[in-house]
């Protein structure tokens, strides 16, 4: 029984970080209908910019989130300015060939600058626990499940609340009646992959305390990230943190009652049961 | 601006460089000198890099002495950045377009076991200087030839260290999801069973997770006297520091080489505390010149070597005297490398046959623990430095 | 004389002059290996027939069809693993282990078919993708199956009666060439024959607009399915070419993602859907990736003097050039897909076009065929 508690329990910790690499998809393609292979190289390059603040200034990776949000952001909106604008109206096939060129171009750009050796950020906390009734929780972890709650809600008040938020997910539900209404859906893509953008780096920086970096780590990142996007349904904030916390637990699970090589096996194979029979996810489409 | 003559120059040699270029490629030694060639394939890239760069340097160290003693050697280094395919294609270009008279290398099992195969269908000699994988001395080749210790061994040391000194009876296994981990694995699990260890838990992982945390749960839940695991050196980081968060507290933690003996985990004292490894050398063994050699490597290179550089250092200053001796002859070679015996900082080497095993070095293994961010030799006995902690104190 | 652009065409409309060239170029190949020894460049273009045959195979399902799947390893991944295991362990030929190879592709690619077909777009490649990695996680943990991590390795491949001849030396690379240039050849067939049968049409058709082609009473699942079948097959030729030829294979290698990228890659980077797409892709990335690998671009940029081989540039270059080349490919695809879609072909036909249409006062309009489309 205790196994069972402290595997969902951990499970529920890495699926914070995984549905906030999910948000920022479900929001790059709720807005832009562009589905973004290059996602976990995004990852990536947030985990690289931590490293690089961690051991050239000595910040804390949370502490640096500060640093990486607006960086990541602004090279969101940089590449969609540059790449992804340009491809908005062709082929969805394009589409995904672009994204998964620039995820290699991304990922090599970083090899030949840092080569691939493992680089590990050790923190003094990088290894304690938080006991919580009785169970041992990481506590690098618990504060990335924190930070990510709250940046959830900010996102959530942001996209609800505010006027620019409204007007992105008016594009995200009717690109052609959101530019009628006046809003200029240009700014909101750019605005849309820069906040995706920047939720992935993020989630790089939470995780980097925790796990290793290296130029390819974000293949492993980019799918799941998919799996959890189509759970929860495209395009759907609240869908996607749901759809990060299940597969989260469901690997961890996998892992323990059958083998931890397969514990992938059984997340692509919910991903293939989802978009057969409940192809719009738990919380249907564009609705944010 | 450049000169009308430079640009001619530059477009001359232009035209010669690629004429150059077609014509070696097309005709193989042609453009070559004559002289003694020995072939290196190393990861020099590829997720195993940070341990091939210890070979690397090994190797380069050797080619000082070498030509300190005057033995005139060119070494031909290829990348196999990790792959065995790659590492074949490197063979073969060695055996076919560079000639060289023998190989030193591969570093990975998975590579050193597919060069083989090529070694022996080339018909050149090569020398295996770290891979542990049983299998590449089992299969009769006569050209190949291992300086390390097979991964038997590795299993085999670490646990005639804990049963020397406390009476375990039950063991887990984790181990990576390659030919390495699978390999070492299965050879310690057979040595438990013939040791009466019972094995509570195998658990395989798929290297590049980020959560570990449940397998050990799980195998904490098992109540393991003895953790053996195998990794390389981000994982065996991963595991341990997640081994202390989830609170798995065996009697010992048995790390079977590779990651678990860099600096690089001794020196995260939080989770490398008293963890037991097997290896191939240390520098404060008793061999010959082996402490110079670290101190030598410690100062050019400015980090600690580690058992691969050791081996790497002692198979080309084999392979590079034989080779000179025999003057290039690659049967001359191979026969002078099954007769021959050799003392250094590997200690004794002489390749001989055995249980099974062909050409292979009869190497000892040692067991280090690692006490306070250092490498200790705790077993055997001729060899130890300090006394094992055994059992785990915790965290 | 009809013409096309400045190509003659014969009064029946076939282009003698590309035909003839083809069948210069085929012949020169065939003769190739009596004329060079060194066994490098015949290993260059064995690599060079095995990418066009990747490319060829995708071009079936992705290019024609227009679903993108970026899980063909699965394909090539079955049929290296069948021929080589029954090699291996029961030590039955591959001329017979080609059969298996090719019946169990074509079993999985219908499962596959059944399962992904229904979706559409972007979520086929996703589907296709998972499907991929599924296959390679079971064949990499079970380890009973196929010896997982350590994979397979080849020791002896056994003779072979090739027309009357018997290959018993696989040691040099030249039965590797041919088997190698027949496969290339023959995917470059069929990939011709589909183009212009009425299952080329409905291909298209399905391409184009699946609605509509569905509407006018196309069989979608059915011609996706043939389509798929199609390519699966030859990829696991593909595959059990390069299992026989590298003689070790293991999970990574033949049934990795990295692999499916590539086939993708050589379609695109040369012109998907087009009968000679994949062979320029090929011919761009093959000896491009192994000039970077083998150093020769440095080299080369070291004794031309642009570089100093002692400065920095020339360092950095040195040092890492060689492992560039995924980094050139990633370019590549950005660059094809932003400023030439229809790949380097079809930029190549337009820019022919281009300079072929007479210059004169009043614009020319674009009659069909002279504006470079297939």
């Amino acid at each position: 029984m205790r196994v069972l508690i402290q595997s969902t329990a951990s499970g529920i910790l890495i699926g914070g970080v995984y549905a906030l690499v999910g948000i920022g998809l479900t929001i790059i393609y709720g807005v832009m209908r562009v589905i973004n292979f290059a996602h976990g190289e995004l990852l990536m390059i947030g985990m690289y910019l931590t490293w690089i603040i961690f051991t050239s200034f000595g910040v804390d990776p949370f502490l640096s989130i500060a640093i990486t949000i607006p960086a990541m952001f602004l090279f969101g909106a940089f590449l969609q300015r540059v790449l992804i604008n340009r491809v908005l109206n062709a082929l969805p096939q394009n589409q995904i060939l672009l994204t998964i060129g620039l995820g290699l171009v991304l990922s090599n750009v970083v090899m030949l600058i840092y080569t691939s050796d493992y680089k590990i950020i050790t923190t003094r906390y990088s290894s304690s626990t938080i006991n919580l009734a009785g169970l041992p929780i990481s506590t690098p972890l618990a504060i990335s499940l924190l930070i990510t709650t709250v940046i959830t809600a900010i996102l959530y008040f942001f996209l609800l609340k505010t006027d620019t938020g409204q007007a992105i997910r008016a594009t995200a539900q009717d690109r052609d009646a959101a530019q009628l209404m006046g809003i200029n859906v240009k700014r909101m893509s750019v605005l849309a992959f820069g906040i995706g953008t920047a939720l992935a780096g993020t989630a790089g920086a939470l995780v980097s305390p925790t796990y290793y970096i290296f130029p390819q780590v974000g293949g492993a990142f980019t799918l799941k990230a998919f799996v959890i996007v189509v759970l929860g349904g495209m395009g759907s904030v609240i869908g996607a943190t749901l759809g990060g916390i299940i597969i989260g637990v469901t690997e961890s699970l996998a892992a323990v009652y059958v083998s931890s090589g397969m514990k992938e096996v059984f997340v692509y194979v919910l991903f293939l049961l989802v978009l057969l029979f409940k192809p719009a996810g738990l919380l249907g489409r564009s609705r944010m | 601006m450049r000169s009308t003559a430079e640009i001619a120059r530059c477009a001359r040699s232009a035209s010669l460089s690629v004429a150059a270029l077609a014509a070696s490629l097309a005709f193989p030694g042609w453009v070559a000198a004559e002289t003694l060639k020995i072939g290196v394939i190393n990861s020099v890239t590829g997720p195993e890099a940070p341990i091939g760069e210890n070979l690397t340097n090994g190797i380069k160290l050797a080619e000082e002495d070498l030509a300190k003693s005057g033995t005139k050697v060119e070494l031909v280094w290829e990348d196999d950045t990790g792959k065995p395919q790659i590492a074949m294609s490197a063979m073969e270009k060695l055996a076919t377009r560079d000639g060289v008279a023998g190989v030193v290398g591969p570093y990975t099992s998975a590579s050193a076991n597919a060069v083989a195969k090529l070694a022996q269908r080339y018909q050149v000699p090569l020398l295996v200087p770290a891979a542990a994988k049983e299998e590449i001395t089992r299969q009769g080749y006569q050209w190949v030839y291992r300086l390390n210790a097979p991964a038997n061994v590795y299993a085999q040391v670490l646990l005639d260290a804990v049963t020397e000194v406390g009476k375990p009876k039950t063991i887990a296994f984790i181990y990576e999801n390659t030919d390495f981990g699978t390999s070492t694995a299965d050879a310690g699990k057979k040595y438990a069973e013939k040791k009466g260890i019972k094995i509570v838990a195998d658990e395989p992982y798929s290297k590049g997770s980020p959560d570990y945390r449940s397998t050990l749960t799980k195998v904490k839940s098992l109540n393991p006297e003895l953790v053996f695991m195998v990794s390389y050196v981000v994982d065996a980081i991963l595991l341990m520091r997640q081994a202390r968060e989830v609170g798995l507290k065996p009697q010992a933690f048995l790390g079977g080489g590779a990651g678990f003996t860099t600096a690089q985990f001794a020196s995260d004292k939080a989770i490398s505390g008293n963890v037991l490894t097997s290896t191939q050398w240390a520098d404060d063994v008793k061999w010959p010149g082996a402490s110079d050699f670290a101190k030598r490597y410690l100062s050019k290179f400015g980090k600690e070597p580690t058992y691969h550089a050791a081996c790497a250092y002692a198979s080309m200053m084999i392979m590079a005297d034989t080779a000179a001796k025999q003057g290039g002859d690659r049967k001359k070679i191979r026969n002078a490398l099954a007769s021959g015996s050799w003392k250094g900082i590997m200690g004794d080497v002489k390749f001989e046959a055995y249980d099974g095993y062909t050409n292979q070095n009869k190497h000892p293994m040692l067991v280090l623990q690692i006490q306070n961010g250092n490498f200790a030799a705790v077993y055997p006995p001729d060899f130890a430095t300090k006394k094992p902690v055994y059992p785990f104190p915790g965290w | 004389m009809k013409t096309f652009g400045r190509i003659p065409l014969t009064a029946s409309g076939f282009a003698a002059l590309p035909l003839l060239i083809v069948a210069a170029v085929v012949a020169a190949l065939f003769v190739f290996p009596w004329l060079v020894a060194s066994p490098y460049l015949l290993h260059l273009m064995i690599l060079l027939f095995l990418s066009v045959a990747m490319g060829e195979s995708w071009n079936v399902i992705g290019g024609y069809c227009g679903q993108y799947s970026v899980g063909h390893a699965a394909y090539f991944g079955v049929g290296a693993y069948a021929a080589l295991m029954l090699l291996q362990y029961k030590h039955i030929a591959p001329w017979w282990g080609v059969w298996v190879a090719i019946a169990a592709a074509l079993i999985i690619s219908l499962l596959i078919g059944t399962i992904c077909f229904r979706l559409r777009g972007p979520y086929f490649v996703l589907a296709s993708i998972a499907v991929a990695e599924i296959i390679r996680l079971v064949v990499l943990n079970w380890k009973q199956l196929a010896n997982g991590a350590e994979g397979i390795l080849l020791v002896d491949i056994p003779p072979l009666m090739l027309g009357g001849k018997l290959v018993t030396d696989w040691l040099s690379k030249t039965p590797f060439y041919y088997l190698g240039l027949i496969l290339a050849l023959a995917t470059l067939l069929v990939n011709y024959l589909v183009q212009h049968s009425k299952l080329g049409y409905y291909l298209q058709a399905i391409r184009e607009d699946q609605d509509a082609a569905h509407s006018l009473g196309i069989n979608l699942s059915f011609y996706k399915n043939v389509a798929l079948a199609i390519s699966a097959l030859f990829t696991a030729l593909s595959g059990v070419f390069y299992g026989l030829y590298i003689g070790f294979i293991d999970p990574t290698s033949v049934l990795g993602v990295d692999l499916s990228v590539q086939m993708v890659l050589i379609c695109i980077i040369g012109g998907i859907g087009t009968n000679f797409g994949p062979v320029v892709g090929a011919l761009v990335l093959v000896p491009l990736s192994e000039a970077l690998r083998a150093n020769l671009l440095s080299k080369f940029l070291f004794s031309t003097g642009v570089v100093q081989e002692t400065s920095r540039v020339g360092g950095f270059l040195k040092e890492n050039l060689a492992h560039a080349h995924v980094l050139i490919y990633g370019i590549l695809v950005v660059v094809v897909i932003l400023f030439m879609p229809d790949g380097v072909l079809g930029f190549g036909k337009k820019l022919i076009a281009r300079r072929a249409r007479p210059l004169s006062a009043t614009p020319t309009p674009l009659v069909g065929g002279l504006d470079g489309s297939a």
